[in-house]
């Protein structure tokens, strides 16, 4: 009888919890389901099929998201808290609470992707050289590169897992998930090619860098704790005093990466230009969705991972606060741009959010959340707005062409407005209910000289957003200036759910505020 | 063999990397020199799979080389659709974007 | 201790050689037989080696695409050999998991195919 060296024992099979993990498997699977649309259906009906498919994803994802969040409750828990796939992923009431929110920017994502009455965003075929023969034949057999779809759900996806993640090794692929597609969007745009090439060109060099210093990062954490799982590196930080160096490098190299992710100074070059060349949607859903995941990570990383290391890292997060939110809004000042202003008033907001992170409490924890989920749908409907003030040769976005816009259509220019009004956080509007929360847990927590920048840079940020308003309503407008598009109904209803929930979340915040209260908590 | 050489070589390789990303033109270049990052990380990993006796490093070495492969192909694919616009792969030709 | 544990050993060898064996005679006598230039080279491939360009030359756009889709397919199948090392160990989920993942790394190579990317004269 001939054995091999196999062990009798039969190790047990990993424990998976599909129904926690649904929403991040749908979203995947619905991923792979429209590679297979790509390849398999005519050109012809690829487009609806691909929306159809998409939209059903991310709606049915939400709601198991929405019905985890709810059974927790019933279960006379506060919160949900359940670590699923043997530990790798933590579902607990923020990473449900942020993965609803990517998932309805999602939705409203796909919506402005969708937009075909102005002639699309996305090149008719990627593949073809700007400006050849090739170009100008598949633009005019009116092709449109479907796959834009498939990527953008992998990316969701990617984001999905990003805040939920609670094993670095998960962190960093899912962090390669999300950005690997983003990378090829940010190519794809119609008009202005090169641009869009260079974009896509300098987003994928800096991130491939940054993430290279995330997983260095990780190796030295690896190297300190001997695990990657996030609570076996907090039991390590909280028990030994012992090779420090190993932790402090590798937190800073960590940091590093993250916050490069959500555009934070000194790792924020890239966010103008790839806000600038990208197509105005991928932009939208960008600035956004990974603002979401990203901070949402972050705050999984050194709230539970590194939280007893808080005293090292704390001081640094000060100082990058400060400094964020001082350097966008200095320098939105001087842009002409609006994409270019948008960027560094994102850049600005990073900052603001840090501030909530950085005051390491419960409240700190839902103000940040409740910032994420503001800002991301008034920027998701500005960007969505810039997309529809076009002249003849696509869209008009250097500031001085949007003089007396105001006066030509009053209803978007009013929309543009609001949404203005809600990034300086003017009262009413949604980004003033999120600047409150996160400046008052700051307060909370000790941190008078950050909210003493923040109201600084906030008036600062408030004089270019009051200018372009300014801009749009009381000068003369300029002779042969752009229009306003009349956008298909995807875009139009894209714009009008960012606006509303901006002014519902201004007005009448207290059950998403509750709603980010009772998901403050993370599993440890 | 003393494990702590292999980090003090996977540390170099690192700041070779990261240097001959900030130095050099050619896209192809730069990200050859990412790569070698990865690749430093990867060998931090399976030292200190090593070091502290589990397998936990040696499995992250081989999904890392998976991300790679995967960052390889969208890299290259945008670096060569810029050269076949531009007929350049040096990143100072790339300078459309600015102020 | 006896020797049994070689047998597996041998009993693979054994196949190995066999097989090599049977498939140069086979491919030997069955094979039509056209000589021409590539197989008369020192090294032979099935291909003529084209002369080397002055200065390197360019290689074409269409090289890239081949070469980034095997870069790809073939890095996923690193997951493999873990996997088949621990097999015996774990017990049908494994399998299970495992097909998941190549039905899916097969599903891109399913569109791959369909947009013509394995096509060189496309």
């Amino acid at each position: 009888m001939i054995r091999l060296a196999a062990s009798e024992t039969l190790i047990p099979a990993p424990n998976i919890e599909y129904y926690e993990l649904s929403p991040i498997l749908i979203v995947f699977g619905v991923g792979v389901l429209a590679v297979l649309v790509e390849a398999f259906l005519p050109r012809a009906h690829r487009l609806h099929a691909q929306l159809a498919l998409c939209l059903t994803g991310l709606v049915a994802a939400f709601v198991v998201v929405c019905t985890l969040t709810d059974e927790a409750q019933e279960n006379a828990r506060a919160v949900p808290q359940k670590v699923a796939a043997e530990g790798a992923v933590a579902i607990d009431g923020m990473t449900l609470f942020l993965q609803g929110t990517i998932l309805l920017l999602g939705v409203v994502a796909v919506l402005l992707l969708a937009e075909r009455r102005l002639g699309g965003e996305f090149a008719a075929s990627a593949a073809t050289v700007p400006g050849s023969a090739a170009e100008k034949e598949t633009t005019r057999l009116g092709w449109v590169q479907t796959e834009i779809y498939p990527l953008l759900m992998f990316s969701i996806g990617g984001m999905l897992i990003f805040p939920a993640a609670n094993d670095l090794l998960l962190m960093f692929v899912a962090l390669e998930v999300l950005s690997l597609p983003l990378y090829l969007l940010c190519g794809l745009a119609r008009r202005r090619r090169l641009l869009s090439q260079e974009a896509a060109l300098k987003y994928f060099l800096l991130g491939a860098f940054s993430s290279a210093f995330f997983l260095y990062g990780i190796a030295l954490l690896y190297g300190y704790a001997g695990s990657v799982r996030l609570s076996d590196i907090n039991a390590a930080v909280s028990g030994s005093e012992d090779n420090d160096a190993l932790l402090l490098i590798g937190m800073a190299l960590l940091a590093v990466g993250l916050l490069f992710k959500v555009g934070a100074v000194p790792f924020h070059a890239w966010t103008p230009d790839v806000y600038q060349g990208a197509p105005t949607p991928v932009t939208a859903f960008m600035a956004a969705a990974t603002k979401v995941a990203a901070f949402g990570a972050l705050l999984r990383v050194f709230y539970v991972g590194l939280g007893g290391a808080k005293w090292d890292w704390h001081p640094m997060f000060w100082g990058v606060a400060m400094v964020t939110m001082l350097f966008g809004s200095l320098v939105a000042l001087v842009q002409t741009d609006v994409k270019r202003m948008l960027a560094y008033s994102s850049i600005a907001h990073a900052g603001f959010i840090l501030v909530g992170l950085v005051a390491t409490n419960a409240e700190g924890l839902s103000a940040t959340m409740f910032y994420l989920l503001a800002y991301g749908f008034s920027t998701i409907a500005a960007f969505a707005i810039i997309s529809l003030v076009r002249d003849g040769s696509g869209e008009a976005t250097h500031l001085s062409q949007w003089a007396g816009l105001g006066r030509r259509s009053p209803v978007v220019a009013g929309m543009f407005a609001l949404l203005l009004l809600a990034f300086a956080g003017i009262p009413l509007t949604s980004g003033f209910t999120a600047k409150f929360a996160v400046f008052s847990a700051s307060a909370s927590a000790g941190g008078t000289p950050l909210i003493v920048v923040g109201v600084l840079s906030s008036t600062v940020a408030a004089f270019f957003y009051i200018r372009v308003i300014v801009l749009m309503f009381f000068s003369a407008p300029v002779t042969d200036g752009p229009r306003v598009a009349v956008p298909s109904l995807t875009t139009a209803l894209a714009v009008w759910i960012g606006v509303a929930v901006t002014v519902f979340l201004g007005v009448l915040p207290q059950p998403v505020l509750d709603l980010a209260d009772n998901a403050s908590f993370l599993i440890s | 063999m003393n494990p702590a050489n292999y980090l003090y070589l996977s540390a170099l390789l690192f700041t070779i990397g990261a240097a001959g990303v900030l130095m050099r033109r050619n896209a192809i270049i730069v990200f050859m020199c990412v790569e070698l990052m990865l690749n430093a990380a990867n060998l931090t990993f399976v030292t200190f799979a090593r070091q502290h006796g589990n397998l936990e490093g040696q499995i992250i070495a081989l999904f890392v080389m998976v991300v790679a492969a995967a960052e390889v192909v969208v890299g290259l694919a945008i670096i060569v659709t810029m050269q076949r616009t531009r007929r350049s792969a040096s990143v100072d030709d790339a300078h459309l974007l600015k102020y | 201790m006896d020797g049994n544990v070689y047998i597996p050993i041998a009993v693979l060898a054994a196949l190995g050689f066999g097989f090599a064996a049977f498939s140069v005679v086979t491919g030997a006598l069955t094979g039509p037989k056209r000589y021409n230039r590539a197989k008369l080279d020192a090294y032979e491939c099935g291909i003529e080696p084209t002369p080397q360009p002055v200065g390197g030359g360019r290689v074409s756009v269409k090289y890239y695409t081949i070469a980034m889709l095997f870069i790809i397919f073939d890095i996923e199948i690193i997951f493999l050999y873990p996997w088949a090392v621990t097999f015996d160990s774990f017990g049908i989920s494994i399998l299970v998991e495992m097909a998941l993942f190549i039905v899916t790394v097969f599903v891109p190579l399913i569109y791959v195919w369909r947009r013509g990317g394995l096509d060189w004269d496309h």
